[in-house]
């Protein structure tokens, strides 16, 4: 088999790069590892309920913003429903010892009011934080679509200013600090490690405003299929690519654990890139090369349960996503030493409005807790069909454990909640291949050099969101920028933003 | 404090170790990027090696892109050393 470039993996990086390859008149093949592509942003199903697993709300859907540009140039835009939370739409957080939830608007303005008017005595604070992650992002090409990407990728980056240190600094109040980190759980790295300048990628994407999508991620998944069938793109699945050809130094095509051989000019590699030193022949790259990206630390694995309300409905369907966070920095433990009942719970729904009938629709509910492998090492040897029953009592535990903090924390009806699947680390590791069971790839956190997308084999490069930037957006942008890089980073780029 | 002979060393050593280069090579007068054969794909795992090495941190655009050879190396390593160490002083 021969094509231009092959992708590796079919998440949202993977299916962004080929849709924009293919709109560039490249013929392309995906090989994805599972039976199903579409890695995090796939849906599954129990009992009728369908769940997400790695797509609850997103930013940088509005008009003008990089992810709503993106799938205009690509044509998916118009066939992928997208829902904006409305202007009361928040996380709802509710900090442990205190009583009175804080509403995090999805709006900069709103979020100020509401901190102004909960914290009056820390206006001066609430301005610093707000019109810093905003001024930081104002220098970003994927903030701001005027500035051009090559600065921003290959350019000398600024010592990184510590999120922890600018917290501290900045206020004392450790309900106020809680509210601030916060959105570190959208990017699952510690406080004492996460730079100001990640956590303002993160945060100022919601502070414009959440999106979900009707159908979830499952929907991105299947407009991005009908475009990349349209484009001719083929996509093979069970089958994992397990090395890299090189001929006269660059790269060739690949190989698969079944035999496959597909020969190509280009190869977009978009998994952890913890897995590539033992898929390119030795003597390619530098053994520090290979060092550093395969200790890269990796980001907060999850807890999850997906869950549906017994006979009674708990509340109507709301668009409010639920945090019980812990005051001050906490908002990620360090380690797994942290009791898990004293770690946040997130408590969201995978669909939104058009509920008539609650009872008869079984609106799922998904609780998600921050994990750490160490805490399921022991179980590390098994595979997904061989747990053995101390695994297995072990997670009913863990779900009983969320459920009941649930019930605690946001009403009585919660606590009975049916639990249908339970997900841990090793769940996350089997199904999406990520090492440690990472929700959010390796950390793009202080004192690691995340690999980018050009690698020293030409024709050899990595997308996904270990590379550039973390969660739904990150990865998509990480597609953009492994395709822009043989399409010429530039010129895709103009045509890009040519759709805002 | 270290002597800048004893810097030179250093800087040579840690470069031929981490980034498989020819001691030999590592004059004052090669280029980093015609003579060694490193491009801007090693920058960051130089920098993070010497860094590493040193103790210090590369936090000057202007400085670092005017590196050349590894005589300039040196130079803005022991112009670094100076500086950082009356920072702490």
């Amino acid at each position: 088999m021969k094509c231009d470039v092959v992708v590796i993996g079919s998440g949202i990086s993977g299916l962004t790069a080929a849709a924009l390859l293919a709109k560039s008149g490249r013929s392309v093949v995906i090989v994805e590892r599972t039976s199903r592509p579409g890695g995090a942003l796939k849906r599954f199903v129990r009992q009728g309920v369908p769940f997400d697993v790695g797509f609850h709300y997103t930013g940088c859907l509005g008009e003008g913003d990089v992810l709503t540009t993106l799938w205009d140039y690509l044509g998916v835009r118009a066939i992928i429903p997208i829902r904006p939370f409305p202007p009361d739409g928040h996380d709802e957080l509710s900090i442990a010892g205190y009583d009175q939830p804080v509403r995090a608007f999805f709006s900069y303005r709103r979020l100020r009011d509401e901190l102004e008017r909960r914290f009056p005595g820390e206006r001066i604070a609430i301005a610093d934080y707000l019109g810093k992650i905003a001024a930081i992002c104002q220098k970003i090409p994927f903030y701001n679509l005027e500035l051009p990407l090559t600065p921003f990728l290959r350019g000398f980056q600024e010592p990184p200013v510590s999120l922890c240190d600018y917290l501290t600094k900045l206020t004392a109040d450790p309900q106020l600090q809680a509210v601030l980190a916060s959105p570190a759980f959208l990017y699952g790295i510690p406080v004492a490690r996460a730079s100001l300048a990640v956590h303002a990628m993160v945060a100022h994407g919601f502070y414009r405003g959440a999106y979900t999508i009707d159908g979830g991620g499952q929907a991105v998944v299947d407009a991005f299929l009908r475009i990349l069938e349209q484009a001719g793109v083929t996509i093979i699945g069970k089958n994992r690519v397990d090395e890299i050809l090189v001929e006269g130094g660059v790269a060739a095509g690949v190989r698969t654990d079944r035999g496959q051989i597909i020969h190509c000019r280009d190869v977009i590699y978009t998994g952890h890139p913890s897995a590539v030193p033992a898929m390119v022949p030795a003597g390619i790259f530098r053994p520090i090369y290979l060092k550093r990206i395969q200790g890269l630390r990796n980001t907060a694995s999850m807890f999850a349960v997906f869950a549906v309300a017994p006979d009674e409905t708990p509340g109507e369907p709301d668009w409010v996503n639920h945090y019980h966070i812990p005051a001050g920095l906490a908002i990620l433990p360090e380690t797994a030493r942290v009791p898990r009942t004293e770690r946040v719970l997130m408590m969201t729904t995978p669909e939104r409005g058009r509920l008539p009938n609650l009872k008869n629709n079984h609106r799922g509910i998904i609780l998600l807790r921050p994990a750490l492998w160490e805490e399921i090492e022991r179980f590390a040897p098994t595979g997904r069909r061989s747990r053995p029953p101390a695994y297995l009592a072990w997670k009913e535990e863990l779900a009983g454990e969320m459920i009941a903090a649930a019930g605690r924390y946001w009403g009585e009806s919660y606590a009975a909640l049916r639990p249908l699947a339970v997900g841990t680390p090793l769940t996350f590791r089997d199904e999406l291949a990520a090492p440690e069971g990472a929700a959010y790839g390796a950390q793009h956190c202080l004192g690691q050099h995340n690999p980018g997308a050009r690698t020293r084999l030409p024709g050899f490069w990595l997308g996904g969101q270990s590379t550039l930037m973390t969660g739904v957006v990150g990865a998509a942008l990480a597609g953009l920028v492994s395709a822009g890089e043989i399409l010429g980073l530039e010129s895709t780029w103009e045509q890009v933003r040519q759709c805002r | 404090m270290m002597s800048n002979d004893e810097l030179r060393r250093r800087v040579v050593a840690t470069l031929a170790e981490e980034l498989e280069l020819d001691p030999e090579a590592l004059t004052p007068e090669a280029t980093l990027y015609d003579d060694l054969g490193l491009d801007s794909l090693d920058a960051v795992d130089m920098v993070v090696a010497l860094e590493k090495s040193f103790g210090m941190k590369f936090n000057d655009e202007e400085s670092l892109k005017a590196v050349r050879t590894v005589n300039d190396l040196f130079e803005l390593l022991i112009k670094l050393k100076e500086s950082q160490t009356a920072d702490e002083a």
